[in-house]
């Protein structure tokens, strides 16, 4: 049984009091139980995590066994739901009051939230949390947190408003403020240094979310027990009060056939990433599959254009028709990974469609190789002035299979003479080469979150530059992509900023600089009797709503 | 100079070269720790970011200054703090050593256990078939992969058959599985080689003296047997602390259990070299202190060895 969540096409615009807005268009994907009606109060859920926790310093949450105590613990002030991605409030009273420009955003705060220590949210708490996450602290090691553009500095107004001003405009800080890079800490928390944040601390990290960590056994275990007195779940929340659930306990099981055994043999209810081969093993045993969507950039290839060897339009064009997607994702993955329609996911705010870019067509591919002046040598691979059409791709460690999808796409690209090469390495040699276009050429990877934003955090140079669209001065290379990145993240309304990332997937398209596979979920196995499981707008668990049967 | 001294001073020399070798090798390596754990898209940090981390971490010293400070950290105490936690290492090691400890020693009793009963029956079993089929057990266990073993333990007795849980198990039924799954490499080069001492030692005529004396196998075996059989296995036992070490990756990993097998592969993964240098380091304290435990027992075992050391 697959569940995926997935959106079929009615646009749903949500706009701000200054137009300030994120829209998009879902069908239902709440799960068929969140009616709450019988639900059951008490028990302990069991969740296998992957991997163990490096930090909870929000901005560090990107990483999912972060994110999935970060998500649970923290509050913050606006909520977004998964499924429509539009904002509510949260700790925030209502939607912010945004400026013209977007440069100033105003917040009313609710004034009957407290963390987990007693201590209440005040409006000086929230801007000394805003002013750590949007400048970061060097000196003790704590980073900027990437979802916040801009920031210049926060304004306690009165006991229950604050405003948050912007050096320039920062249409995606309503977006930002409900991710889990801006969960809210209490005080005492935000004094803490990197350190502070990392394993053998957790119970210590204060937040205002419907859970709280009650025990930590370092490498091994987390408890999350239930807030008694939690009672400002954002309005579209199935449960107003406490949670249903007593404890979670949140279990490290890094090896993969001990997480899936032992979550088929029912010793645990939960977990995460369960990888596309073993989805037949938790579905056979009478599992849900839920494959939640992560509502970004697409799982694809970056060609670095700035290359030598991907100069050529032609060569660029001939890799993505020599490439066949649908072998790809039927061949490794399920039915949990739908087939890219575009460099962004359906899901995601700014999706338009690039009907027909990446169709399968091997002779295409030849033929423009042939023109381009590539002559197919004696190994089958093509050279071109004793040049080697030899291309050198990362291995995307934290994405599923990754090494499995260069493989084969390796073999098909053999067909038409190019040889593609997998970077071996472990995750600090893959980043320190991939910096280098020299060592990659092709850069596999995928972003996630729900904002118009997350396609310039995917190619702006300033960001993750998977294209490395800068020459040696840093300029950019492609100087009109990058003014158009820079649209997305300033044009101050919805529209403009659908547009500007409308103009961006087109001129990809165009310029062949990306070739999409699918778009990537995070799988998750449950077992019956769990109901309400659900996850945020990235895919990370939320168990506010779980109860367990029986 | 006396043996002992030497020895020990011989042991000394093996840690700090091996504490330098580490370092230095690690430091070699392509990317370093604020690559691993900062510059990671997902972080989205620039150029200039990275540069301010890498110095208040000080990896942006010059190599040698970095080993002077590591030295004389270790030598104090402080084993630094993990680049990719910013835990202290004394505090994951804290967490780790004592599930690890527990583990091994647990793990090398039951493989001792083990390796007696093979080489007992191997080698007075009462029937010919029988000591033939003991005898081929260490080349097997040995062969298995102890990453299968576990996995295989695991999905038979746990999943399959229920009877110990991996997830919530309590700190006994957490125990079973892994020393056995460590248990069974260690075993059987211990086996291999006890099988072997009481094979020479049998040959050897003041057994047939011992016999035509009138001195039953039982007697036999507990006393003159054993304690000649004792020094070689003693001194593979000595060896086989890597394998523990080895082992206790595999193991912690498989079974999710904390320990300081699961720091090291997350270490290696994550280019934590902080971690890394003090799992190095240790291991090879371990390493020289259980040799040279080994070394200076040998001669109070057999006498014979205490003539030749002080010649």
């Amino acid at each position: 049984m697959i569940r995926t969540r997935s959106r079929a096409g009615a646009v749903v615009a949500v706009t701000t009091a200054s137009a300030i807005a994120l829209s998009a268009c879902s069908a239902s994907a709440a799960s068929p139980d969140a009616s709450d009606g019988g639900a059951a109060t008490g028990g302990t859920l069991t969740y296998l995590e992957h991997q163990a926790y490096t930090s909870l310093y929000p901005p560090a949450a990107g990483f999912y066994p972060n994110g999935a105590l970060v998500n649970n613990v923290t509050a913050r002030l606006l909520h977004q739901d998964p499924a429509t991605l539009e904002l509510e409030p949260w700790v925030a009273a209502a939607l912010p009051e945004v400026n013209e420009d977007a440069t100033e955003y105003t917040f009313d705060l609710r004034t009957d939230v407290t963390y987990s220590d007693g201590t209440p949210v005040t409006a000086e708490n929230v801007v000394a949390n805003f002013d750590l996450f949007g400048l970061g602290d060097p000196s003790r090691a704590l980073i900027v947190s990437e979802a916040i553009n801009n920031y210049e500095r926060g304004e306690v107004v009165d006991d229950d408003t604050v405003r948050f001003h912007f050096s320039a405009p920062a249409p995606g800080f309503a977006q930002a403020v409900s991710t889990i890079n801006s969960g809210l800490l209490a005080d005492a928390t935000l004094e803490r240094d990197s350190e502070g944040f990392g394993p053998g601390n957790a119970a210590e990290i204060i937040g205002a979310g419907p859970f709280a960590v009650e025990s930590e056994q370092v490498g091994t275990s987390i408890r999350l027990a239930a807030r008694e007195d939690y009672a400002w779940a954002p309005p579209s929340a199935a449960v107003q009060g406490r949670p249903h659930l007593d404890a979670v306990d949140i279990v490290i099981a890094p090896e993969d056939s001990v997480r899936i055994g032992s979550l088929v043999a029912g010793q645990a209810d939960i977990a995460r990433q369960v990888e596309p081969q073993h989805e037949a093993q938790v579905a056979a045993a009478g599992l849900e599959i839920v494959a939640a969507q992560t509502n970004g950039v697409n799982n694809g290839l970056s060609f670095r254009f700035g290359h030598p060897l991907l100069a050529d339009i032609a060569v660029r064009r001939a890799l993505i028709a020599g490439i066949d997607r649908e072998e790809l994702v039927s061949s490794i993955f399920s039915e949990g990974y739908p087939l890219a329609t575009s460099s962004l996911s359906r899901t995601a705010l700014g999706y338009a469609e690039q009907a027909d870019a990446y169709a399968h067509d091997p002779a295409l591919a030849n033929r423009l190789l042939d023109e381009a002046g590539w002559q197919v040598g004696a190994d089958g691979i093509r050279t071109r002035d004793g040049e080697r059409l030899r291309l050198v791709v990362n291995e995307a460690l934290p994405q599923p299979r990754s090494r499995d999808v260069i493989t084969l796409i390796a073999q098909q690209l053999r067909e038409i003479g190019v040889e593609l090469e997998l970077f071996q390495g472990d995750q600090a040699a893959q980043t320190a080469a991939s910096a280098d276009i020299d060592q990659i050429q092709i850069y596999h990877s995928m972003v996630g979150r729900a904002d118009f934003d997350v396609i310039k955090s995917q190619f702006s140079i300033a960001n993750r530059n998977t294209l490395q669209n800068d020459d040696e001065s840093g300029a950019p290379i492609d100087a009109e992509l990058e003014a158009l990145l820079q649209r997305v993240a300033s044009e101050p309304t919805t529209e403009g900023r659908a547009a500007a990332s409308a103009a961006v997937q087109a001129h990809l398209t165009e310029q062949a600089y990306v070739l999409p596979f699918f778009e990537e979920p995070q799988v998750y196995g449950v077992r019956p009797g769990v109901d309400g499981f659900a996850t945020e707008s990235v895919g990370r668990p939320d168990f506010s709503d779980v109860s367990l049967e029986g | 100079m006396p043996y002992a001294l030497r020895r020990t001073a011989q042991a000394g020399l093996v840690v700090i070269a091996t504490f330098v070798v580490a370092f230095l090798l690690l430091q070699a390596l392509p990317g370093d720790a604020i690559v691993a754990r900062y510059a990671s898209p997902e972080l989205g940090l620039t150029d200039a970011q990275l540069d301010e981390l890498r110095t208040v971490y000080g990896t942006d010293r010059p190599v040698w200054e970095q080993l002077w400070a590591s030295a004389t950290g270790f030598l104090t105490g402080d084993l630094g703090t993990s680049l990719q936690s910013g835990a202290a290492v004394e505090t994951l090691l804290a967490a780790a050593l004592p599930s690890t400890l527990t583990l091994a020693a647990l793990g090398f009793l039951a493989a001792v256990a083990l390796a007696v009963a093979i080489a007992a029956v191997a080698t007075f079993g009462r029937a010919e078939w029988l000591r033939r089929a003991f005898r081929s057990l260490p080349p097997l266990f040995v062969s298995i992969p102890v990453f299968w073993l576990g996995i295989v333990l695991l999905q038979v007795l746990s999943f399959q058959l229920g009877l110990i849980p991996v997830i919530n198990a309590s700190p006994a039924q957490a125990l079973v599985l892994p020393v056995l799954t460590i248990a069974v490499p260690i075993a059987a080069p211990l086996a291999q080689v006890l099988i072997r001492a009481i094979d020479d030692t049998v040959a050897e005529p003041f057994i047939a003296v011992a016999r035509a004396r009138g001195a039953g196998t039982r007697w036999l075996l507990g006393r003159e047997v054993a304690r000649n059989a004792a020094l070689p296995t003693l001194t593979i036992a000595g060896v086989l602390f890597g394998e523990l070490v080895a082992g206790a990756v595999v193991t912690e990993t498989v079974f999710a259990r904390t320990g300081v097998g699961r720091l090291t592969q997350e270490a290696v993964a994550n280019r934590d070299i902080p971690v890394l240098q003090a799992v190095v380091v240790i291991s090879a304290i371990g390493f020289v202190l259980i040799n040279l435990a080994v070394d200076l027992a040998a001669p109070a075992i057999d006498p014979r060895l205490r003539r030749a050391v002080h010649a």
